[in-house]
């Protein structure tokens, strides 16, 4: 039988204005925003499906709150200007809702370190503020009698990641961006100190703008041009229960950081958490689960909503956050390698933001006045301590 | 680049690596509708055999795209029901066979769990340790 | 932690013997199985079983299931009921819900013997209340007592539809037709048989084209499939039932096997996703084996004899057993397991239909395509011959592996031999005193004692009858041909209910001579027929 899928493409390899590797929601965005500006584009991904790193791992929060100063632009601009419109503007439901954060605190250290974040938020012009325990109950009756009081931004709120990324996908696609699944980068080639192609396990592509979106993945090939993220790995899980009878609308975080997650259009309940012990957790080479963390993500939910107890888990997976040196991510053209853009080591919050790092990154490629002020993401930032 | 970090990168199964590599641009024609599209292929998330043929032609190519984007599979029984049903209607709409599509990741638990049951861990050691 | 030798995940024939055996060996062995009763599948296979004395031959199933629970329990194999593994984590670590809590377990060495679980099919309506699990249907009848319903319609013609379609009589329902899309019957030829002779027709070649009610099946519409499985315009037939069975085959599963990292293929002749393993079971992560139709759909048989290399295998690999122990252990088991998968229907000749069988008989078709071997077909087959006095009858026409009919017989009448694929053959001078021990021993419930020439004009047909109610001695009725068909009055003249023929009674019904060779099963009156007297 033939393959409909491979007909025609006995020589891979080919040419395009702008090569993106890594078909995350970043790398997608990113396609979909360059073939907008009527760019040719082809996307290369490892792995055999579209997505299938932090992009479809992750807790799905769409939230400014909480997040490092340098990147609370990037997510109020994203929540007010592009997060409300992406269901149309993609043709496909991402599920966005934007009904508020509530981080919960069941100490009074926990309090205040979730003044300090609300602090943090309305000095960058979040609407942000502390909520007492009768404050919280009235927005949230399911939490148990522990919670002391919560931080509250009513303009976060929480998508479908796995939709979202496969809407820019789609769209990108629809718009002929060329997607090349299961090809292994092998690194990038500069001609005559330019960024010119990428090297893959089938065939060279020529470019003349490259972007690395590959999580992290982009340290190697960043790598063959001599340029360092520094990053690693950090092993997260998460799990999701049966549909449950609609219970609330925000998305939920603690103070403590022992877990994240919302209720989803479908019923379902997603959270993400983790052991404590995963930095010395072995794996497999793969991305499997531990055996002590859902139990331990189980009853640090259940401390919080208790009505939860009874919610059946069907599924626990595992991902990779690309946690970067100084926890936020690289998003920048490279001055020594002309041609060459990263986009990467989004620290586990790029879900939030990847709409308006799609734009940002294609302004970028396509020499753009950036509709944000990048310079904080810049590759060359870090600095030893001393 | 170490062993460590390339193993990192690898989000799908520990298995080997062995890319084939898969050209999306590929069009498979004009969607036709057919005559037994609103028959339920899964039955927890009421997903039609037309629902999965009409994601195929938007680009999920592969049994892990669709699963994400129709929720086929992601309901109570995870998938025993119905993955071998969505394979053969996937292979069918891309003309290939069936096994050439990617398997779905297997993952905890076997079974639906209550969260205070999976949080409920017995203490460590007791008559049973060596 | 809770460390064992050996965790076994699944109490089924499999698991349950690669425990005893790794028992046996010395190791300490846990299994944990997710139902409230150890035995899988075992327990509702209420038929006998074929092979031969070693692989348990005309022993029922759920016997051979009570005979390897006391095995283990002698061994001293632990056996957590109730217990569902969640996850087979890195280093062989389980996690074990039991009741309301979990619990974490490792072993040196893990053994996934989970089975498999029933395929469905899509088609128009096959989400009604009604349409069910063949499989599913068999643990409602045989474990629970509840028939799924009264009027069925089986689809899949291999073994699991058969033998359930066969049950299902048994349980009072009707069963309108045994329906596959495949040419030819899936499954023995015997278990074809016996459903054929009670009246059930078999459409070869046909599909469900759509089931259809309300809130319930109330009928299903079937229709002709050409060779690309399109459905023939104008050959639907439509049959009023109440329950569908689907009977489309066993998928592996071989989830656990996945998450822990095994490499895996997806392989249709052995169900689907399975482990790669060598001979012994083991997979690609160390200390990780598989055994049973999770490593490939075959059948209870062999999966208690894959449980039992696994088992050696696994003493050897953590030192319980000596490697030569071990070795001779495991080609002895190998014989035993090779010798089930030869013949017609082994994994190897899959796919394949012979013309002649070993012998050179001619493989009939009719049997293949109707469910019924053909009056005249019969006779070239060395089990069916004429002889004075009563004699057995052995419409048997397959090879396939099994003989305990040969072993049945104290006058040497039967005679099969070494290769127990061979077609039993009737020895002409040996003198059958009609102890009925032979149709007894019959898994395929294929062997008739018969007297050709009973006196007035009479012949008189012994069969196998496991139906309740047993008919008294004087009951008439009518006798059915090898297809159904009524073909003559009978009267029972004898049912014997023997302990020794384990619930396989022999009903002795008196036909017209010219019927000697045709009337295969009995049909009695219905209760207000006001008959005349046979004459």
């Amino acid at each position: 039988m033939t393959d409909t899928r491979t007909e025609g493409v006995e020589a891979l390899g080919g040419t395009a204005d702008v090569i993106v590797v890594g078909a995350g929601v970043i790398g997608c965005a990113t396609a979909y925003n360059l073939a907008l500006r009527g760019r040719s584009v082809v996307v290369l991904e490892r792995d055999e499906s579209i997505g299938n790193g932090g992009s479809s791992r992750n807790g799905g929060g769409v939230r400014q709150s909480g997040r490092d100063a340098r990147e609370l632009p990037l997510a109020m601009y994203a929540v007010e200007h592009l997060w409300p419109g992406l269901s149309e503007e993609l043709g496909a439901d991402v599920e966005y809702v934007k009904k508020g954060n509530l981080r919960l605190g069941k100490t009074e250290h926990h309090l205040e370190v979730l003044r300090g974040l609300a602090k943090t938020g309305r000095e960058h012009g979040l609407d942000m503020r502390m909520l007492s325990t009768d404050e919280v109950r009235e927005l949230n009756p399911f939490l148990s009698d522990e919670v002391i009081g919560a931080s509250w931004c009513p303009t976060d709120g929480h998508a479908n990641p796995l939709r979202t990324t496969l809407a820019f996908y789609r769209r990108a696609r629809a718009l002929g961006v060329r997607f090349v699944t299961g090809v292994d980068v092998l690194g990038v080639r500069t001609v005559r100190g330019r960024a010119r192609q990428v090297v893959t396990s089938a065939g060279v592509f020529e470019g003349d703008e490259f972007v690395l979106a590959a999580g992290l993945g982009t340290r190697r090939l960043a790598a063959s041009v001599g340029i360092d993220v520094p990053m690693r790995g950090l092993l997260i899980e998460a799990l999701v229960t049966e549909a449950e009878p609609r219970m609330f609308p925000q998305m939920l975080g603690t103070a403590d950081a022992d877990f994240y997650g919302h209720q989803t259009a479908h019923g379902s309940f997603v959270f993400g958490g983790d052991s404590g012990l995963e930095e010395s957790n072995g794996y497999a080479g793969g991305v499997p689960t531990a055996s002590i963390t859902a139990p331990a993500i189980c009853r640090s939910i259940m401390k919080y909503v208790p009505r939860l107890a009874d919610a059946k888990i069907v599924r626990t997976w595992a991902g990779w956050e690309d946690e970067c040196a100084d926890g936020v991510p690289v998003i920048s053209t490279v001055d020594e390698v002309p041609g060459l853009t990263l986009a990467c080591a989004f620290t586990g919050h790029g879900f939030g933001i990847s709409p308006i790092v799609g734009r940002l990154v294609a302004e970028l490629c396509c020499g753009e006045k950036t509709t944000l002020d990048v310079t904080a993401f810049r590759y060359d930032r870090f600095r030893a301590w001393a | 680049m170490s062993d460590e970090a390339v193993r990192m990168t690898t989000n799908g199964a520990s298995r080997s690596f062995s890319p084939a590599p898969l050209d999306r641009s590929r069009g498979l024609g004009d969607f036709v509708p057919a005559p037994d599209d609103d028959v339920l292929v899964c039955r927890c998330e009421e997903v039609t055999k037309g629902d999965i043929r009409r994601a195929v032609h938007d680009g999920m190519y592969t049994m892990t795209e669709v699963r994400r984007y129709l929720r086929v599979g992601m309901g109570l029984c995870q998938g025993q029901s119905c993955t071998k049903l969505v394979r053969r209607i996937m292979a069918a709409e891309l003309g290939v066979s069936p096994a050439a599509l990617d398997a779905e990741t297997s993952r905890a638990p076997m079974r639906p769990v209550e969260m205070r049951v999976l949080g409920n861990e017995e203490a460590a050691g007791g008559a049973d340790a060596r | 932690m809770n460390r064992h030798d050996l965790i076994v995940i699944g109490a089924g024939p499999s698991g349950l013997s690669a425990a005893i055996e790794a028992a046996h060996a010395g190791m300490d062995v846990v299994v944990f199985d997710e139902n409230a009763r150890p035995g899988g599948q075992l327990f509702k296979q209420i038929h006998k079983f074929f092979g031969s004395k070693e692989h348990h031959a005309k022993v029922r199933g759920f016997r051979i299931g009570d005979e390897l629970l006391k095995e283990a329990d002698a061994a001293g194999v632990r056996v957590e009921l109730d217990s569902s593994v969640l996850g087979l984590y890195p280093d062989r670590e389980v996690v074990v819900r039991h009741g309301d809590e979990v619990f974490h377990a490792k072993g040196d060495a893990v053994l996934v013997a989970t089975g498999a679980s029933e395929n469905t099919l899509g088609f128009p309506g096959w989400t009604l209340p009604g349409v069910i699990g063949a499989g599913a249907a068999q643990t409602m009848m045989n474990l629970h007592g509840v028939r799924p319903g009264d009027r069925v319609l089986m689809l899949g013609s291999g073994n699991v539809g058969l033998v359930v379609g066969f049950q299902l009589l048994q349980a009072g329902c009707e069963v309108v037709s045994v329906v596959d899309a495949a040419p030819r019957v899936g499954g023995y030829g015997v278990h074809a048989a016996k459903l054929a002779r009670c009246g059930v027709p078999f459409h070869l070649s046909h599909t469900i084209v759509s089931a259809e009610g309300t809130d319930h099946v109330t009928g299903v519409t079937i229709g002709e499939v050409d060779k690309s499985w399109q459905i023939v315009p104008g050959t639907e037939k439509h049959f009023d039932v109440d329950t569908i069975c689907v009977a489309v085959g066993l998928s592996p599963m071989s989830q656990l096997l996945d998450m822990a990292g095994c490499d895996m293929v997806d392989d249709p002749r052995r169900g689907g996703l399975v482990p790669v393993c060598d001979e012994s079971g083991a997979t690609s992560v160390t200390g990780i084996f598989a055994s049973g139709d999770v490593s490939g759909i075959e059948e209870a048989s062999s999966a208690m004899i894959e449980g039992r290399i696994s088992g050696a295998a696994i003493a050897d690999y953590l030192g319980y057993l000596e490697h030569e122990g071990e070795t001779r252990r495991v080609g002895e088991l190998e014989g035993s397991l090779d010798a089930l998968r030869q013949g017609m229907f082994a994994p190897k000749n899959r796919g394949t239909v012979p013309e002649r069988t070993e012998e050179g008989c001619p493989v009939s078709m009719n049997l293949l395509e109707h469910g019924f071997l053909s009056d005249d077909e019969v006779l070239a087959y060395p089990g069916v011959t004429h002889a004075k006095g009563v004699h057995a009858v052995i419409e048997c026409s397959q090879n396939i592996p099994c003989n305990p009919c040969q072993d049945a017989c104290k006058k040497g009448c039967i005679s099969i031999g070494e290769n127990i694929t061979s077609l039993p053959v009737v020895v002409g001078d040996a003198a059958c005193v009609a102890c009925g021990m032979c149709v007894a021993s019959c898994p395929g419930q294929a062997i008739f004692l018969v007297d050709e020439d009973a006196g007035d004009g009479f012949s008189t047909v012994t069969l196998p009858y496991e139906f309740l109610p047993v008919p008294t001695a004087g009951t008439r009725g009518r006798g059915l041909s090898r297809s159904g068909e009524e073909i003559c009055d009978a009267v029972v003249e004898s049912v014997r209910c023997v302990s020794a023929f384990d619930h396989t009674n022999l009903l002795t019904m008196r036909v017209p001579e010219d019927c000697a060779m045709r009337a295969r099963f009995f049909r009695p009156a219905p209760a207000d027929a006001d008959e005349e007297a046979v004459s």
